[in-house]
């Protein structure tokens, strides 16, 4: 309480209190994660699959079957306490097959991607940056490589490299980058003509730490969302060169070759084909409730 | 005489219009011919409505833009034909206050990484010494050293300017581009700035150009005034002979466009209202761009641009003199 | 009351919230103002000072997360807040009969003119269906008003230009094609937010001086929010400051800048720096505009103003009346009544705890 005959006395200028500023606000981080995290399809996507990902790191090590361990005794055998998802037709224990073909195909999935990836943000990068006839020119190039269906390089990239887990990499990535090259041109051009790059530039801010530092912190939301819609993708194609049988070879094993191995007994063993289809889009369902999630907790229009 | 910091010879910028297709091609004059020089801790105002080119001069002479003709020098120094690569030291004497203090900080950087950045791209000082001087200027813009990791969004309008002032200073500019730096603000918010960039003049004698379109506000800073329709100078002058007498029938028009804050004054009484509007800067009118607005224009005024001739103490580009 | 001043708005005690995700806004508190027929009124403020925020209440077209907590709102004998609507049926009777109020009795003028007109329609049709809407007519009588319309607001060649469309025209004629859809139907009050801050002069001076000759001409009255002593001085009548979400100072032109009271509005005025004056520092208002998420049990000047006295910080002024319209809420002219408005700020904390 003031005592009445302070009223009138000056107030301190310390008592002023200080001049305003918002208080610390949650980085644009923190803010997008609890957004993302108040998103229950994406949550469920996240640890559905963070579950597959363990799994298929850990299981087979901790599997008392090989992947390629076969058992001549127990030839395409249905579920039971020791083989609990069965045996594949040359007797090899289906769940190790499962698991390690998962952690091959989601490593084919997050490698290639993150290729892609590096590759996307350098070119779409100096496209938008640079701009006029050299960006005319890349354009350009990145037209020619899209107007070729994905299919071919990968199928070619095959037949020269043979087929093994780097040549399905190589011919994932050959076309893979343009779409993330084109969402990191458009968001560079746009950004580029923002008053804080000028003033980067007045400032004798290098070029290339423009480009890289101060345009790409702020397209970060965008290629995170791309990218993660890019990885269910690499992952599929995965498959489907596997399954028409392309791909890896056995006895190593991805989703797609034991699909492809399956397709033979269909008839007699279906359950061999259920499970690496239903992992496949168990995964591929994942990823894209997780870029979903993302790409509405990244986009600032939400923030307030 | 002491070399002006910067001189400008008839300058000349101009933009190409997207037209259509196998039209001739067509271009926007947002500056023509524009001489002036600046001393020492002197603060030269540019005035005039918008689309008059008065921001592009000023990015121009920084060199954002490259030139169309003309020369510019600093110190002397012709830096017209400088490379990204030649003006790269003299950047570091040469900087720029923008209007928006929102769009010009980028908001996902930390005040302190703002303000440390310049001074670590030109390898100023140790690190220990840099982080110091983050925490001298912010204090010398009236900001709190503990706001130091606080993010661009969380500042006021004005809190904001603040940091982009610190940022240009982080570097000791002998000479600073302040474009429309108030515009933005408040009323009561632009008075700060306006004393803070005053002080700081004084005390570093710096130069500035001050380009704004608020013509109160440049009053106060200025000891010269330009003045520019249509990417011409028509008149440039002593800041009080500028608008207490002014000569050229467009700064006539615009002095006493400007709203007196007195109820007792004359106000509209006496006001010259322009009519009609700013021609299309892609078509400007041969001779004297101000023609088609001028209660004097004649046909002399049609033909060709009046130069700038010495008229009681100012230049004035008008037939009439 | 004599005929021609009649009392067309009243605004009493209307405060409005604002529900954000950090917390209610407060950012209209208590105002009460008033505008007689024939009158121009300024309100002057900074932003966030909730100058635009309680135009729009009295539009009701206010933000779906405010909404206006309490006072009243009447315009020429109607009740226009919704403060005490409370069914669904109410509210809707309510916009049904702003519907009619807006654009007939009341025009608006806002800051940007293309928040206000489609970029795709000719601005004929835009403006005959207002026109079309509130009077009943027929199209080529709507078209000839509007021809009319266009040519006092000094476009020249209106025929041709109804049938171009907004982007083809610059900014200050879209402002007076903007001026022209409000002022269609003779509205009784004309509210302009900021109508010239994105303006250059010499097109302000233009809009200034239309504004003042077809408000004067048309015997209505107008409602001026800016942020620019200058305009307010040349154009009002009487001038309302706000600060803060709270009238801190009213008054007639004359009483504001030759008897000003209020230490802000005194800040205000000394930092327009003056034609005239040589080059010293500029008298300012330190700080910033306060935050309305946390308001104190004090003055919300408290924390800039340079004669802030110990009571600032915990009590609220109250108004202190000089004259007719001058009135000003600040501590430094209500000392005589401070042990009573303690006491009963005090008994109100008490109340509410």
């Amino acid at each position: 309480m003031l005592n009445p005959s302070e009223y009138f006395e000056p107030l301190d200028p310390a008592d002023k209190g200080d001049e305003y500023v918002a208080m610390e606000s949650r980085t644009f981080g923190r803010d997008a994660w609890e957004r993302f995290c108040g998103n229950r399809r994406a949550l469920f996507g996240l640890i559905l699959l963070g579950v597959i990902v363990l799994a298929a790191v850990i299981g087979p090590l901790v599997s008392p079957y090989p992947y390629d361990g076969m058992d001549p005794l127990s030839l395409s055998k249905g579920p039971s306490a020791a083989h609990w998802f069965g045996t594949d037709q040359m007797g090899r224990d289906e769940l190790t097959r499962v698991l390690y073909g998962a952690r091959i195909s989601l490593m084919i999935g997050f490698v290639a991607t993150a290729v892609n990836v590096v590759i996307g943000i350098v070119y779409g990068g100096i496209a938008g940056y640079v701009g006029g006839r050299v960006d005319n020119v890349m354009m350009r190039v990145m037209d020619v490589i899209q107007s070729v269906p994905a299919m071919i390089y990968m199928i070619l990239i095959m037949l020269l490299l043979g087929s093994n887990v780097y040549s399905v990499m190589i011919g994932i990535c050959v076309n893979g980058w343009v779409n993330m090259a084109r969402v990191v041109r458009g968001q560079i051009v746009t950004l580029r003509e923002r008053e804080f790059a000028v003033a980067a530039f007045v400032l004798g801010v290098s070029r290339k730490r423009i480009l890289f530092k101060h345009l790409m912190i702020n397209t970060m939301g965008p290629i995170i969302v791309t990218a993660t819609l890019m990885v269910p993708q690499a992952i599929f194609n995965e498959a489907f060169l596997s399954f028409i049988g392309i791909g890896i070879s056995a006895p190593q094993a991805s989703l797609g070759t034991l699909a492809q191995d399956a397709k033979m007994l269909l008839a007699k063993y279906p359950m061999q084909m259920v499970y690496p289809v239903l992992v496949i889009c168990l995964v591929i369902f994942a990823l894209n409730f997780i870029g979903e999630g993302l790409e509405e907790a990244l986009n600032p229009k939400g923030r307030s | 005489m002491m070399e002006p910091v910067i001189r400008v010879e008839h300058l000349n910028k101009r933009f190409r219009v997207k037209g259509k297709p196998f039209e001739q091609k067509k271009y926007v004059n947002a500056v023509s011919d524009v001489s002036f020089s600046i001393g020492k801790g002197e603060t030269l105002g540019i005035v005039g409505e918008s689309g008059c080119g008065k921001s592009t001069l000023g990015r121009t002479i920084l060199k954002i833009h490259e030139p169309d003709g003309g020369k510019i020098y600093f110190e002397g120094e012709d830096i017209t034909a400088y490379s990204y690569r030649q003006m790269h030291p003299l950047r570091r004497r040469m900087q720029m206050i923008f209007q928006d203090p929102y769009a010009s900080l980028n908001p996902r950087f930390t005040v302190g990484e703002m303000i440390e950045e310049p001074m670590e791209v030109y390898h100023l000082y140790e690190k220990q010494e840099r982080a110091e001087r983050v925490q001298q200027l912010m204090q010398t813009v009236g900001l709190k050293p503990d706001h130091i990791r606080r993010y661009p969004h969380e500042f006021s309008g004005g809190q904001r300017q603040r940091i982009g002032i610190a940022r240009t200073l982080a570097l000791d500019p002998d000479f600073i581009v302040c474009d429309e730096p108030f515009s933005a603000l408040d009323v009561s918010i632009q008075a700060q700035i306006i004393n803070l960039l005053e002080k700081i003049q004084d005390e570093k004698k710096i130069s500035y150009i001050v380009v704004a379109h608020d013509l109160n506000a440049v009053r106060h800073i200025s000891h010269n005034i330009g003045v520019m329709y249509l990417g011409h100078l028509v008149e440039i002058g002593p800041a009080p002979l500028v608008y207490g007498e002014p000569l050229h029938p467009y700064t006539q028009a615009l002095i006493s466009a400007i709203p007196a804050a007195d109820p007792d004054a004359a106000g509209m009484m006496n006001r010259i209202i322009l009519t009609g509007e700013v021609p299309s800067p892609i078509d400007v009118p041969s001779g004297c761009p101000f023609c088609t607005r001028c209660k004097y224009c004649t046909d002399k005024c049609r033909e060709r641009m009046p130069e700038l001739k010495d008229v009681g103490g100012r230049k004035v580009a008008c037939v009439r003199y | 009351m004599d005929a021609l001043h009649r009392e067309l708005l009243k605004v009493e005690n209307l405060s409005v919230d604002f529900a954000t995700k950090q917390g209610t806004v407060h950012a209209v508190r208590n105002i009460s103002f008033q505008i007689n027929t024939r009158e121009i009124i300024g309100i002057v403020g900074e932003s966030g000072s909730g100058k635009s925020v309680s135009m729009l209440a009295v539009m009701n077209l206010l933000a779906d997360n405010a909404s206006v907590t309490g006072g009243s709102i009447r315009f020429d004998g109607k009740e226009l807040s919704t403060a005490g609507l409370s069914t669904r049926s109410e509210r809707r009777a309510h916009e049904k009969m702003m519907m009619d109020i807006r654009g007939r009795d009341i025009g608006m003028v806002f800051q940007d003119p293309m928040t206000y007109l489609n970029p795709v329609l000719k601005i004929g049709l835009q403006l005959t269906e207002g026109i079309r809407k509130h009077r009943s007519c027929s199209k080529a009588e709507a078209r000839e008003r509007a021809i009319r319309l266009l040519g006092e607001v000094g476009i020249s060649n209106p025929e041709k230009r109804l049938n171009q469309y907004p982007y083809e025209f610059s900014g200050g004629m879209r402002q007076r094609i903007i001026i022209a859809a409000a002022l269609a139907c003779d509205p009784r009050l004309l509210i302009a937010d900021e109508p010239t801050t994105a303006l250059d002069v010499t097109i302000q001076a233009q809009i200034l001086s239309l504004i003042e000759r077809l408000v004067k001409g048309m015997s209505s009255s107008a409602l001026l929010i800016t942020h620019d002593l200058g305009v307010v001085a040349e154009l009002c009548d009487k001038i309302v400051i706000m600060y803060g979400g709270e009238i801190v100072e009213r008054g007639t032109v004359r009483e504001i800048f030759n008897e000003t009271k209020h230490p802000y509005t005194m800040g205000l005025l000394n930092s327009i720096g003056k034609i005239e004056e040589e080059r010293k520092p500029l008298g300012f208002i330190p700080g910033t505009p306060p935050n309305l998420l946390h308001v104190s049990g004090g003055c919300t000047f408290c924390s800039r103003c340079d004669r802030a006295m110990k009571i600032c910080k915990e009590y609220r002024p109250a108004e202190t009346v000089f004259s007719e319209e001058h009135s000003c809420s600040c501590w430094l002219y209500c000392k005589d009544r401070a042990q009573e408005l303690v006491e009963a700020q005090e008994r109100e904390r008490q109340g509410r705890l």
